[in-house]
């Protein structure tokens, strides 16, 4: 009896918080006729047209907001592990920067950067990196450094030194102890990291508002012109929104098992 | 090893991050505290004249400025504590079946995989007073009110962020749970203590520093909101929903106000000093 009640409450909590989600995904494979029917049809017959529209109409540039999202996802995430795997790797066996840099960076996660949102501004304006996907690509890394760091570091922390010394025996200098003893072992944690970097870039929309003008347009910000500009098209903007989320859903649903640990980790350490 | 390696090799390690951090935060903060001081606008931004602390005084003797001040701190307060009180109480009523099997999680973490923004623009579907489901519903029943104009729109936007955090609450405390021993509880049992007992003074206390680390978490990342609040109302009507990001962005972008923007930013950066300097020597001091 108990467990019905548990079923019940955990299918209740499911429906209300993904209601936005299927509403959206209900609504993007519907004819504008569907979408104004009232009371809401629960069944119907889907059509792919909002999303052949969104996709191919040169108007919406929306292939090119993929596009922007994805380059600076990927450019963010391999900046913030390139920065990150070193620097946990001098703080664990070397004991370097554990005072002050490592509480800084982790600290950083809880740091508004809207702060700083003006001199970015006009810093990236100077170095001609406005409306481009580096420059967005270089806040995303900023934004998701103390989450690789964090989790990056426990790695090492975990990782028994005995493996290292033995490759120096042999002769091995640091950076080929890193790239065959390390790495192969680092390959679960640096996919968590990935991955988290990747939806935090994905998702991040302030600084895309801010430092973009037409360009480097990602996705979370295009989606908004759908809104804002022509009388709202509520079949195109849902199939829009379906569209933007579904890659940092798609893979974090599938890598979600290492996902929570490192989640958990950079937010209780951070 | 290490004796291989000179006294500076090591630093090394952490010279890439320490200059990315150098370059990106402190070259910011001292263009922030010039333009703070200075009669700046987009086209004496090179050559900023110094006026002393005018936008200061402007902004702390600002009701726009204090007005959204105060809604983010309340914002922040209400959304925090809804999240952790619900995610409390789900991570203790799921518990048991979610040990089981642990693939129901993925439903319920979904929603932090989903930018603020774009649930922002959900939200706007869901309640179109044409094809929204929930105005279809609500109609239905014969209500006729918009849940985004006033007095609404203000618990709307908090209800917004309390359901797509709560999982993050509910995922914190739940990994606490799952660290209490069982061992405990049994003892507690056996000598004599009631459900409520083992409730109040075991899970609670042990579950204590998980409650705080989320409830600190979400509370700076509510206070800066900005995604969806800027999609829904864009700060309005009025200035009844300018949280503080908003209202940072709109005297920078929409009012060309360079000064005030900057010394809000200032402001906001030494209110939040106090519990960054906190927590970082409680980082150390482990």
């Amino acid at each position: 009896m108990k467990k019905t009640l548990r079923i019940i409450c955990y299918v209740l909590v499911v429906l209300i918080c993904n209601l936005p989600l299927l509403a959206t995904i209900a609504t993007s494979l519907k004819t504008p006729a569907q979408i104004s029917a009232s009371p809401p049809l629960l069944f119907f017959k889907p059509t792919l047209a909002n999303y052949a529209e969104v996709l191919t109409s040169p108007s919406l540039h929306f292939g090119t907001y993929l596009r922007n999202s994805f380059g600076l996802a990927l450019l963010g995430t391999l900046f913030s592990i390139l920065l990150a795997l070193p620097a946990a790797y001098g703080m664990v066996r070397h004991g370097v920067g554990k005072k002050f840099l490592l509480p800084f960076v982790t600290n950083l996660r809880t740091f508004p950067l809207i702060i700083f949102a003006i001199p970015f501004y006009f810093m990236f304006q100077s170095v001609g990196l406005l409306d481009t996907v580096l420059g967005l690509a270089i806040l995303s890394c900023l934004i998701n450094l103390p989450l690789a760091l964090v989790v990056l570091l426990s790695f090492f922390q975990d990782l028994p030194i005995e493996l290292e010394e033995a490759a120096f025996v042999d002769g091995a200098s640091t950076f080929q102890t890193m790239r065959m003893i390390i790495l192969p072992l680092a390959t679960t944690v640096l996919a968590s990291v990935s991955v988290l970097s990747f939806i935090y870039a994905w998702n991040e929309f302030l600084f895309g508002l801010i430092l973009t003008t037409k360009v480097a347009t990602p996705v979370t910000v295009g989606a908004t012109f759908f809104i804002t500009s022509f009388g709202i098209r509520w079949g195109q903007t849902a199939a829009a929104i379906t569209l933007s989320i579904l890659p940092p859903m798609f893979i974090g649903v599938l890598s979600f098992r290492y996902l929570t640990k490192a989640l958990l980790s950079g937010a209780i350490k951070g | 090893m290490t004796s291989s390696m000179t006294r500076y090799r090591k630093y090394l390690f952490i010279a890439p991050l320490a200059l990315f951090l150098l370059i990106t935060l402190g070259y910011p903060l001292v263009t922030n505290i010039i333009y703070s001081f200075s009669d700046v606008t987009f086209r004496t931004i090179r050559s900023p004249r110094l006026i002393g602390i005018q936008h200061y005084k402007e902004v702390l003797t600002s009701p726009a400025f204090w007005g959204s001040f105060w809604f983010s701190a309340k914002f922040a307060i209400v959304a925090t504590f809804f999240e952790v009180l619900l995610g409390l109480g789900l991570a203790i009523a799921l518990a048991p079946l979610l040990e089981r099997y642990k693939i129901l999680l993925t439903f319920i973490m979904l929603p932090l995989m989903i930018a603020p923004v774009l649930m922002g623009i959900m939200y706007r579907l869901l309640l179109n007073e044409f094809v929204g489901p929930i105005s279809q519903i609500m109609q239905m029943f014969g209500i006729y009110v918009s849940l985004l104009n006033p007095p609404w729109i203000v618990g709307t936007l908090v209800t917004i962020e309390i359901l797509q955090w709560t999982p993050f609450a509910f995922l914190i405390i739940f990994s606490g749970l799952q660290s209490i021993s069982g061992d405990v509880i049994e003892a507690a049992r056996i000598d004599g203590a009631s459900e409520w007992g083992v409730f109040w003074y075991i899970t609670i206390p042990a579950l204590l520093p998980n409650i705080s680390i989320a409830a600190f978490v979400r509370f700076v990342d509510s206070f800066r909101v900005f995604d969806h609040i800027y999609v829904l109302t864009g700060g309005g009507p009025g200035r009844m929903t300018t949280s503080l990001s908003i209202f940072i962005y709109k005297s920078f972008f929409q009012q060309e106000q360079i000064g005030t923007a900057v010394a809000a930013a200032m402001v906001l950066l030494i209110v939040f000093l106090i519990p960054l300097i906190f927590s970082m020597r409680q980082i150390t001091r482990k």
